[in-house]
């Protein structure tokens, strides 16, 4: 038997493998709404107490995460790497200086006897900050990456995805698992394929708009070695976040 | 146009003297006053020296001179120009010697990509002569050209640049001179080709083997707005600065 743990979501884990095996990364796609980011939190906090867990945001503010997390009644003991906060910091900040110089002109006292900083000039990589923190978690660990998104939009994609593969060798290596949130159907053919090459179990969330109501449907879509599994499940959401249920 | 018509009645263009033992007598006076001249040789043929000498004199003179440093640090270039006697550092503490590093001025306009966009170009154009208007510079050296086409990358915006920048700097009377690395083997006068055609003189650099001797060698090739010799001359070295004699002699010197 392999050895499993939690997604965090009752009745996903039984669609899946009863659990994601150890070692295993799984992608989770959605088009804007579809409950990715709420995914990742409730995949996150599953591990906190028996796995170290870094969770990775490029989208929300460290509050937001944590307030969302204790919302549900969920442990947030983790690890969170804001990747949005450090860009802001790091690079939104300098480009507005920029566009100052660039709207008023540049005067010789601002570039005279200028020490330029090599450190802060280049840019931190975030896609290398990533994978840093990554490689310094101590098995066993839990990995939440919401979203590979922004990588692949200040990053060529050959890049994001040998990252990826990367993250994802660790895990494997040391039996830990990854969650990764991505845009559906917002990449071309190669790189969303490449993703899901790379991922062990690709899951896709989709909302629905019925005449009476908007439903919630998560769709397994991949499952590595049992291409049989494929199940679509009706996902609800209660005081404890998201329940998986089988479609009537 | 009126400097057209003034050529052609046989008045002389203002000459910028450019204070170099011998190279003001090549060039009948001096550089006409507003050309952009393309100083080019392969590494260690003394592009440098010549163009922080031709500031330096200028300096000297009352003018006040510019020297962009693309690829060095202009620190590092100050402590080699420190032992020439001519150099004198008051030069510096009275602004009539200004060195600005070119990356500086890329990070403030915020140009990090590898190949810059017309945009782009324009912006790092009007920042140049914005600080040439600022200073009034009369003299201005950019060392080395080629770093800058490294990131313009094609014919058309080297064409652009050098053409934005060379007019801005000539309305302005500002004497330019654009250093260009070539590798030895090279036959253009410059890596791109572009900018040779563009540059209104060609002043060129090089190394000559004699008798087991490495002599540097220098060559006016093209120099619009004056008549010139176009001979090879011996560029020495020296510690009072640049010494230019007729290649032959420079020869038979190495013979004795």
């Amino acid at each position: 038997m392999v050895e499993t743990v939690s997604v965090g979501i009752e009745g996903l884990n039984e669609a899946l493998l009863k659990g994601l095996p150890k070692g295993y990364t799984l992608l989770v796609s959605g088009e804007p709404g579809s409950g990715t980011e709420l995914f990742a939190k409730q995949f996150a906090t599953a591990g906190i107490g028996k796995e170290n867990v870094l969770y990775i945001t490029t989208t929300e503010r460290t509050e937001d995460i944590i307030n969302t997390m204790h919302e549900f009644g969920w442990k947030s003991d983790m690890q969170i790497v804001n990747i949005a906060t450090m860009y802001y910091e790091e690079i939104l900040a300098k480009e507005l200086e920029i566009s100052k110089y660039r709207q008023e002109g540049i005067g010789v006292n601002d570039v005279k006897n200028i020490t330029l900083d090599e450190s802060k000039m280049r840019a931190t990589n975030f896609l290398t900050l990533a994978n840093y923190r990554v490689s310094r978690l101590k098995p066993p660990f839990r990995i939440v990456i919401d979203s590979i998104d922004f990588f692949m939009e200040i990053y060529d994609r050959s890049d994001v995805l040998s990252t990826m593969r990367l993250i994802k060798a660790h895990s494997q290596h040391h039996g830990g698992v990854v969650c990764i949130t991505m845009l559906k159907d917002v990449y071309d053919r190669a790189t969303q394929s490449g993703l899901e090459e790379i991922a062990d179990c690709v899951v896709e969330l989709q909302k629905e708009k019925t005449q009476l109501e908007t439903q919630l449907k998560l769709f397994v879509k991949k499952v590595r070695n049992h291409p049989e599994k494929g199940e679509t499940l009706l996902l609800e959401i209660g005081d404890k976040g998201f329940v998986a249920k089988p479609m009537k | 146009m009126t400097d057209v018509l003034a050529e052609k009645r046989g008045i002389q263009r203002e000459r910028c003297k450019t204070g170099i033992e011998g190279l003001d007598n090549i060039l009948n006076g001096g550089i006409p006053r507003g050309n952009t001249i393309l100083v080019t040789g392969s590494c260690g043929t003394g592009k440098t020296t010549l163009s922080l000498e031709f500031l330096v004199h200028g300096a000297l003179s009352g003018e006040k001179c510019l020297f962009i440093s693309v690829t060095e640090p202009s620190s590092k270039l100050l402590a080699n120009l420190i032992p020439y006697e001519f150099f004198d550092d008051r030069l510096i503490e009275q602004g009539l010697l200004v060195f600005i590093d070119m990356p500086a001025l890329y990070e403030r306009l915020g140009l990090r990509k590898t190949e810059f966009t017309f945009e782009e170009i324009h912006m790092l154009v009007n920042a140049i002569s914005g600080i040439v208007r600022e200073l009034q510079i009369k003299r201005l050296v950019i060392d080395s050209i080629t770093s800058v086409c490294f990131q313009l990358k094609t014919e058309e915006k080297i064409r652009e640049f050098i053409l934005k920048l060379g007019k801005a700097l000539s309305d302005f009377g500002c004497t330019s001179l654009l250093v260009s690395e070539i590798s030895p083997a090279e036959q253009r006068y410059s890596m791109y080709g572009v900018e040779e055609a563009i540059a209104d003189g060609i002043i060129i650099l090089g190394n000559l083997e004699r008798k087991g001797d490495l002599l540097r060698t220098m060559q006016v090739v093209k120099m619009r707005g004056t008549s010139h010799s176009r001979a090879k001359y011996v560029l020495d070295l020296t510690p009072i600065g640049i010494l230019l004699v007729p290649l032959l002699k420079g020869g038979m010197g190495a013979e004795k």
